[in-house]
């Protein structure tokens, strides 16, 4: 988006990754563009497997052989990180871009201390001694609201409980005060205060040292409290894109209108059915020629339009509200009735 | 930030040595493994001052006391260039204990190194690693270490070598598979995303987490190293006498185990007894190193 008050921290600009399939290359993450500005927190949202976490593995040269990112630009502070050296790239990962794992209990090596594996992070990328760096483990423990950091930075990962830990891989991505940093379902594994505590935790790191966050969600509540700008993924692709109160307001695609209905709400009276969305998400493999979301969409009803040909992400009516819809202005005329 | 500053901070809490302390307690109430533990410590400190507590010189004969049967003066009699049995078992402990130790180190570092390397790289190196390490298991191990010192010439080094040889794709084979088990763990994915060089991963994560199986199949080969090495010295092609190794020694009173089998009998007792305890040892660490097997091998024993 060019519309953004500063220069973007993190630009992904057309990022494509493919994996080898039986039939060809298989399109995981289609030609996705995003922004991230400093301060800022942008939500990715989308069902599961609709490239989400491979969007940003890709960015980071994490994707998993064979797949492998075949065009698009991945700029951090105007370097593009998919054009760097493995070394470079080592080097900006987890110093300057850091991501926190989906799953807190399986992301801590078993077999060393807290201490240990924060210090790790420090050593890895700064000359610190290894005094030094516990010293500053334990300061970022505390960051992070570990209780007694000076002792629970000698305990081991089983000896934490999981809040505990996501916490504690959240100290580790942001040792070294990265730019930005991506939390990947940082609260799927966990209870519903304990939630609240580690959404409230990023956001505060968030304010003190003015990173961009992206939260990859499936949890439209945590995009509505936390995120300013939403991207709804499918299939690999960015469906809609704006800020979050725009997109939730005034949602320009169906994709998006559907998970809002699929959603319980506390104010809608008890007894009245949801509206979940029929089918099952695509087989990257097998995608319609046309838009992803055709077959299951409630606006195509059979437009050849939909089947045949593949909608833009283009501007819907406000320029930096984004829609890859052919019928986005449907949406506009009657305000849903959810 | 200083070193300087930093350094109150990096005592280690006295809360981890008592758990360190805690939990070789808890380890040494497994029964196997407290009994392998101390008939080792037995035979390790039987091979250190040996040569203190040997009653004779080891090496010293006389011909006018050959064969002489069991009684206060030899326990053991002695053989037929008229050596003190007892003095000459004693002595060869420390053999056995050498060859067990270094063949365990020896084959523990390469095997670890090769296998890890091959599991963690994938691809083209992991295939060459294992056909390579499929050639080696396909031969005996014995038969190969015979070789090998008949290509070297014998002594304590070569056999040494050979049999840790001989035993390094085993090792190597077992780090492999385990490394595959560990390869696709979330945290070896988050110590990539926090920047650490492949080499690092391998280092600090992998290999640490690979180890415990690992040190198991490494034990208990060394009671195969101390019964391979016994074979070689029975055969005349490990250590050279007069040096005495409980291989030798079985192998000088071979011919006369009618009239005086006290001299192989025991011997064969001393082999027994080191491989029994490294066996022990390694089933103990292999149900203690792995908090889902709590069975207890060996609770009979005590």
């Amino acid at each position: 988006m060019t519309t953004s008050t500063t220069a973007p921290v993190l630009s992904i600009r057309g990022l494509t990754t493919t994996f080898p399939g039986p039939r060809g290359e298989i399109v995981i993450v289609d030609d996705v563009s995003l922004d991230v500005g400093r301060g800022e927190t942008l939500a990715v949202v989308g069902e599961s497997g609709s490239g989400k976490t491979m969007t940003f593995h890709s960015a980071l040269g994490l994707v998993p052989s064979p797949g492998r990112v075949v065009a698009g630009q991945v700029l951090l502070d105007g370097a593009d990180l998919l054009r760097l050296s493995p070394r470079e790239l080592r080097q900006r990962r987890g110093a300057e871009i850091a991501i926190v794992f989906q799953d807190p209990l399986t992301a801590l090596n078993p077999v060393f201390t807290i201490g240990d594996q924060i210090g790790e992070v420090l050593r890895a990328h700064t000359r610190l001694s290894r005094a030094a760096s516990r010293r500053r483990a334990i300061e970022t423990l505390e960051r992070v609201h570990i209780p007694d950091p000076h002792r629970r930075v000698d305990d081991f990962p089983h000896q934490f409980s999981g809040g505990m830990r996501q916490r504690a891989l959240i100290a580790m991505a942001i040792a070294l005060e990265p730019k930005i940093l991506v939390a990947d379902e940082p609260t799927t594994a966990l209870d519903v205060t304990v939630q609240a505590q580690v959404l409230e935790l990023l956001a505060g790191l968030k304010r003190e040292t003015g990173m961009g966050l992206v939260l990859i969600t499936h949890d439209l509540g945590v995009v509505a409290r936390h995120a300013n700008r939403v991207a709804v993924m499918y299939a690999g692709r960015v469906m809609e894109q704006g800020t979050a109160e725009r997109v939730f307001e005034n949602p320009r695609h169906p994709y998006t209108l559907s998970l809002f209905r699929s959603i319980p709400h506390l104010d809608t009276p008890a007894g009245i059915d949801l509206t979940p969305i029929e089918g099952v998400p695509p087989n990257p493999a097998l995608l319609p020629p046309g838009c992803a979301f055709e077959p299951r969409c409630f606006l195509a009803g059979g437009r050849d339009v939909c089947s045949a040909r593949r909608p833009a992400l283009t501007p819907s009516d406000v320029p930096e509200h984004l829609s890859r819809c052919w019928h986005w202005t449907e949406l506009a005329a009657d305000r849903s009735p959810s | 930030m200083s070193a300087e500053e930093g350094a109150t901070d990096l005592t280690v809490a006295p809360s981890a040595w008592r758990q360190l302390a805690g939990s070789l307690r808890d380890h040494l109430r497994h029964p196997g493994l407290a009994v392998g533990t101390g008939l080792l410590g037995v035979l390790f400190v039987v091979a250190l001052i040996a040569p203190w507590i040997a009653p004779y010189p080891p090496l010293k004969t006389n011909m006018s006391n050959t064969l002489a049967p069991i009684s206060g003066a030899h326990w053991l009699g002695t053989d037929q260039f008229g050596r003190d049995v007892l003095s000459r078992i004693l002595l060869g402990t420390q053999v056995s204990l050498q060859v067990a130790f270094a063949v365990v180190a020896l084959s523990l570092t390469a095997g670890t190194l090769i296998g890890a390397i091959a599991g963690f790289a994938g691809g083209w190196i992991e295939r060459i690693t294992l056909v390579i390490i499929d050639i080696l298991l396909a031969f005996p191990g014995f038969l190969f270490a015979l070789a090998l010192v008949a290509a070297r010439g014998s002594s304590l080094e070569s056999v040494i070598i050979a049999v840790a040889i001989a035993f390094t794709p085993r090792v190597a084979a077992v780090m492999r598979s385990v490394v595959l088990t560990i390869k696709p763990r979330p945290f070896i994915e988050s110590s990539r995303a926090i920047g650490m060089s492949e080499w690092r991963v391998l280092w600090r994560h992998v290999i640490p987490n690979a180890l415990p199986p690992v040190i198991v199949v490494a034990t208990v080969s060394a009671a195969t190293a101390i019964l391979a090495e016994a074979g070689l010295s029975f055969l005349g092609l490990g250590v050279q006498p007069p040096t005495p190794t409980w291989g030798n020694i079985i192998a000088d009173g071979n011919a006369l185990i009618t009239t005086n089998p006290w001299i192989s009998l025991s011997a064969g007792f001393c082999i027994a007894i080191a491989v029994i305890a490294f066996n022990l040892l390694g089933d103990g660490l292999r149900d203690t190193l792995d908090p889902q097997m709590k069975r207890q091998t060996g609770r009979g024993l005590l």
